[in-house]
């Protein structure tokens, strides 16, 4: 039974490998998704829509920082196009400003989890403080390496 | 023979002299400037946010700020390239040594101290629908940022473009400074401020709007999408027949104010400069543009002419 489940696990691993390798357009657009998703909560929080929770901040910020260590491995040669695909050729003609601007996503991220510690930001004003930054990169990445739509 | 000759030279003559008269820079009365208020730079600063002037005259690359006007940003188009001149109050370089007529008769009638027509690459078909006393402080505002020393470089255009003086009959055909939108007699004091700004300062129409194959708005169109000055893509369609149709005055509102879409998109492309300085004015200008967005016609999204 074990042995049954371990090659389970091996085959979906394999397969969730597979599939990043093969398509890393919709890798990256679910991993904007989870973006677009964390800063819903994040903005809805700041507007007082939603009322602040320092769990649901944590876990916005964990995802802009897991999202922020993956994103720049999935914009390979070769998936310039395709798949609905916005991104900018620019990536790809600059890409070094490219990895300036992911690493500048890295860093504000890391710093905001940082900030988050084990419990969350304490309050709204602490979060606001924290993902502010996080959420500037948005707009400064796809100034330059989004087409526009 | 000489008779043909003698009637060919005088239909010449006649012909420039149409096309003189029409193509004459034409400036403001002398009384359009009278009676105003001394140019307020506080007031002023309001302007030069809604009229992102920064976004063109600061030079690109890092270092310069968004007050160092010293010019340089390029606009590729088909005619060619414009570079953004130095608007800073440097006397030699800039517009330090401008008068206000001088000043005004650029914005409101794109005609420059020397008598000659600008491109509409600045964008004074709509500016020219501001009020003088708002064009004032703007130049007041601008005064008081730092001079920069330092010339940007010329255009760089294809014949018959270089010749500014046919640009006279381009203004009579596409410079309107009535507004583009006719409102109901009782539309809120709202709607109509948002008209005005996005009309006039905010300029919005100029990359909104499609283009003829002159470079001319087509206003029947007004606001309805284009394709993109540079690179790839389209501008949208903003109004209610597109995308932002679904979108509530307080969502418009947010997106300035915040870069985000109500799906938390964000803002991108060159929008990202214009939506930095949209965060800068003062809530009830947003409030504005978004009621006056809401009010424009809906139109279907066509695009440009090739």
């Amino acid at each position: 039974m074990k042995k049954v489940v371990l090659s389970f696990a091996a085959v979906l691993l394999s397969t969730a490998a597979v599939t990043a390798a093969d398509d890393p357009i919709s890798v990256r657009k679910a991993l904007m998704q989870a973006n677009a998703a964390a800063a819903a909560v994040s903005g809805a929080m700041m507007k007082g829509e939603l009322e602040y929770n320092p769990a649901v901040a944590r876990a916005a910020i964990a995802n802009f920082n897991a999202s922020a260590m993956a994103l720049g491995d999935f914009f390979p040669e070769g998936s310039q196009t395709g798949g609905n695909t916005t991104a900018a050729p620019a990536i790809w003609e600059n890409p070094e400003a490219f990895q300036q601007a992911v690493a500048k996503f890295q860093t504000d991220a890391a710093a905001a989890m940082q900030a988050a510690g084990r419990q969350g930001p304490a309050d709204l004003a602490a979060f606001q403080a924290a993902v502010t930054p996080v959420l500037s990169n948005c707009s400064s990445c796809h100034e330059d390496f989004r087409v526009q739509n | 023979m000489r008779r043909v000759l003698l009637i060919l030279a005088a239909a010449i003559i006649v012909a420039g002299a149409a096309f003189w008269f029409l193509t004459e820079p034409e400036l403001l009365d002398g009384s359009a400037l009278s009676g105003l208020q001394p140019g307020d730079p506080a007031r002023g600063e309001r302007f030069f946010f809604a009229g992102g002037c920064a976004s063109c005259h600061t030079a690109p690359g890092e270092g310069a700020t968004e007050l160092q006007l010293g010019g340089g940003g390029a606009l590729e188009t088909e005619f060619g390239t414009f570079i953004a001149p130095n608007i800073s109050p440097d006397p030699e370089n800039g517009i330090g040594a401008w008068s206000e007529a001088d000043f005004a008769n650029a914005m409101l009638r794109g005609v420059s101290p020397d008598g000659e027509h600008y491109y509409p690459a600045f964008p004074y078909t709509s500016y020219a629908r501001m009020e003088p006393q708002d064009v004032i402080d703007l130049f007041a505002f601008i005064k008081t940022l730092p001079p920069v020393a330092e010339r940007a470089p010329d255009h760089t255009l294809s014949f018959p473009f270089t010749l500014r003086r046919g640009l006279g009959l381009w203004k009579r055909l596409y410079m309107h400074p009535e507004p583009v939108i006719a409102l109901d007699a009782n539309a809120s004091e709202s709607v109509v401020r948002g008209r005005y700004l996005v009309e006039g300062p905010g300029h919005c129409g100029e990359c909104h709007t499609p283009r003829d194959f002159v470079g001319g708005l087509k206003y029947d169109q007004w606001l309805a999408g284009g394709d993109a000055f540079e690179g790839e893509g389209r501008v949208p369609n903003i109004t209610p027949g597109g995308g932002i149709g679904s979108w509530s005055e307080g969502d418009i509102a947010y997106y300035l104010e915040s870069g985000f879409t109500p799906d938390f998109d964000s803002v991108g492309g060159s929008m990202v400069p214009v939506q930095k300085n949209m965060a800068r004015l003062p809530a009830e200008d947003r409030e504005a543009i978004a009621a006056y967005l809401k009010a424009v016609p809906a139109v279907e999204e066509q695009g440009n002419e090739q």
